[in-house]
């Protein structure tokens, strides 16, 4: 009779060991097999992570029976079970991104932690087999209805991969269309990148948290599930799905949408979607002294040096420059949800006025308190669904050409840069010491030249700058910006993608 | 400014689609501009409006992919919608009078290969129903054409027709609940 795959594994797996360890091994691997209900190639992709897993607890000397509590098939769930499909539909935030995506062009986002150790990727690859089912809106793919897409859930393997690209790749819709994130590693990082439909910075997060808290138990740690780390095994709660826009308060005003457009920063725009990365690694806590030296917060102090090195990159002597700045929700009503949850406002300075520091620093922070209060977002989300229910009725097959066309005019053009701040993220006591640092990427989208984030865990903060065009020029000024106040900055990135 | 690198160099910069779609691009819109001019130059049978219909076919179906929800299913269609167009120019501009015996056979053998992928994959769970409901009704189009020019030329195309409203009806009764079940998230306008 022919053995499959599966089984020479097996066999070569209990090689050495004795008969009641071997049946162990049997038992464990059928409530395995019991609990897949997949395409054949995907069920035994799934087994195979569990035998790899087994070879390398056995390996590290770990007993049959510790593995078999290690691994336990609970982990799995009933997310491999069957056919489970769910649609969700987008949320207000998601809505435009698939109407407004062309060639070569997708919203994406990269969350990454640095861990203190080498990623072993047996492990990381178990974490997420056991991780994505706490996350039904995650493992879903996106679909055309006939007004609008939407989301349905596909209970399939995802797999990790060893980082080789560019990061934020757009997702080969041709030859893996199951899927709208990807789960990579390189050396000592984790990293998760989505597609913007899925989730914002917030939900990522939390996704990114749960996973490394999977991965670091499986590899022994003792992680609790508390600051954002989910209990995989517990039931989705209420509110983590949730469409959180419809709870808008206040009233609709179209003015919250409109805004001059701005100017860009000097630069040709690359093919690639992103041409350099630039990570300023600071000390958090004196990067918060000198913000408020300066009278304003670290968003304001950043957003102060952005205009400020805008200046010197944009050759115009004229006109008026924004950036956008998201807005986490979740602060103002403590949602949980998981999905896109943030609006945005855009920080306004006539280029021409922008010159002293201390008053640009006090009249952005003026801004951001004004612009972004909770009344204002409120009225901004109260707008957008308006909007999006007005165009309820229209068929996809028309909304679409029309966004392609209209997205850079609502979108883009208005702003020059984006500043993105995750602010301080949460971790366990013992998952601080486990993850050094976090980065946030973001790729610029079409005419913008950059884009920026901060992400700040353990005292330690990462200022980002992504470009997509052939001037290095505003992140030289930043960095110099930056030393002329004292900060002491590290400096990594990537290389030049495209000169 | 020399930061540290902590980003793996990739193997491959440019992507060679993306290269091919450029140089398609200029080559294509110069072949269709070409044979315009050369037509209308020459005059005679609009052959140019055929090569402009297949270039820019080609276009579609190589270069210009769907962004959400590329699928085999949806993909066929493309291609048989595409190929349909083409043989009914060829029939009005060059040399009419076969149209409407072959597009039935053309559409038969693209459901009959729907029928046989959409079973030898049956057990995943992204089928597409919605792709071969089109299809089916695209079918449903035809027959009128073929009813009116019955019995004398067509019974051909008509025998076809109804041998792919019966593999079209076979995917329907045995996939009924799963198609109500995507009629309804399809076609929900709710944004909730």
């Amino acid at each position: 009779m022919r053995r499959n795959r599966k089984d020479l594994h097996l066999e070569k797996l209990k090689g050495g060991l004795d008969r009641s360890d071997c049946e162990k091994i049997d038992a464990f691997f059928d409530e395995v097999t019991e609990n897949i209900e997949l395409p054949i190639l995907s069920k035994s992709l799934l087994i195979d992570h569990f035998i790899k897993g087994f070879e390398f607890y056995l390996e590290k000397g770990r007993s049959v029976e510790e593995v078999c509590e290690i691994l336990d098939v609970k982990n799995l769930g009933s997310f491999y079970m069957g056919n489970n499909r769910k649609n969700y539909s987008l949320d207000n935030a998601a809505i435009i991104y698939p109407l407004g995506m062309k060639y070569g062009q997708m919203p994406m986002f990269r969350l990454s932690a640095e861990l203190k150790e080498e990623v072993e990727p047996v492990l990381l690859q178990l974490a997420l087999d056991f991780t994505i089912k706490r996350f039904p809106c995650f493992s879903a793919v996106i679909k055309n209805g006939f007004f609008w897409h939407y989301l349905e859930s596909v209970n399939s393997v995802y797999l990790v991969e060893e980082e080789k690209d560019i990061p934020c790749k757009p997702i080969s819709i041709i030859l893996r269309s199951y899927r709208s994130f990807r789960v990579l590693y390189y050396k000592k990082r984790v990293s998760v990148e989505f597609f913007h439909v899925l989730t914002d910075g917030s939900g990522g997060m939390t996704f990114l948290k749960t996973l490394i808290g999977e991965y670091l138990r499986l590899n022994g740690k003792q992680i609790p599930y508390e600051e954002g780390v989910l209990d995989i095994n517990e039931d989705v709660k209420d509110g983590e799905l949730a469409n959180e826009f419809k709870n808008a308060k206040g009233d609709a005003s179209l003015s919250t949408f409109v805004d001059k457009k701005s100017l860009q920063i000097d630069g040709r725009i690359m093919k690639s979607h992103i041409s350099r990365i630039v990570h300023y690694e600071m000390d958090a806590s004196k990067l918060n002294e000198t913000a408020k030296s300066y009278g304003g917060t670290v968003t304001a102090y950043i957003t102060a040096l952005l205009f400020l090195a805008a200046k010197r990159c944009i050759s115009k002597k004229e006109g008026i420059f924004n950036i956008q700045i998201p807005v986490n929700m979740r602060k103002f009503n403590g949602s949980n949800t998981l999905r896109n949850y943030s609006m945005y406002f855009n920080a306004s300075e006539d280029i021409a006025d922008i010159g002293d520091k201390r008053k640009l620093v006090q009249d952005i922070d003026a801004q951001i308190k004004r612009k972004g209060s909770e009344e204002m977002m409120n009225q901004m989300m109260k707008t957008t669904g308006k909007l999006i229910s007005s165009l309820s009725y229209v068929p996809l097959f028309l909304k679409v050409p029309i966004m392609q066309n209209i997205y850079g005019y609502l979108g883009n053009s208005i702003i020059g840069l984006t500043l993105s701040n995750l602010g301080r993220v949460k971790l366990p006591e013992t998952m601080k010491d486990e993850i050094s640092k976090l980065y946030f990427v973001m790729p610029p989208g079409k005419p913008n030249r950059a884009t920026s984030t901060l992400a700040t865990v353990n005292d330690i903060c990462i200022f980002s700058f992504m470009r997509n065009s052939n001037d290095p020029s505003m992140e030289n000024i930043l960095l110099q910006l930056l030393e002329e106040d004292g900060l002491e900055v590290f400096v990594e990135g990537s290389i030049e993608y495209e000169s | 400014m020399n930061p540290k690198i902590i980003y793996p160099i990739p193997e491959r910069l440019g992507s060679f689609y993306k290269t091919l779609r450029n140089i398609a691009r200029i080559l294509f819109i110069a072949a269709a501009l070409i044979c315009f001019l050369v037509n209308f130059l020459v005059k005679g049978k609009a052959w140019s409006l055929i090569v402009g219909w297949t270039l820019f076919s080609l276009w579609r179906l190589i270069f210009s992919l769907k962004l959400v929800e590329f699928s085999i299913y949806s993909h066929a269609n493309k291609v048989t919608f595409y190929i349909v167009i083409l043989l009914i120019l060829i029939d009005h501009f060059l040399s009419p009078g076969w149209a409407q015996t072959v597009i039935p056979i053309v559409l038969f053998a693209d459901l009959l290969v729907m029928f046989v992928i959409f079973f030898a994959m049956y057990d995943r769970k992204d089928r597409h129903l919605i792709s071969i409901v089109l299809l089916g009704l695209f079918n449903l189009i035809s027959i009128p054409y073929s009813i009116h020019s019955w019995p004398i030329d067509n019974w051909i195309a008509f025998s076809f027709q109804i041998a792919s409203m019966a593999l079209f009806i076979v995917m329907l009764l045995a996939n009924r609940k799963q198609l109500l079940y995507e009629i309804k998230a399809r076609f929900s306008t709710d944004t909730k």
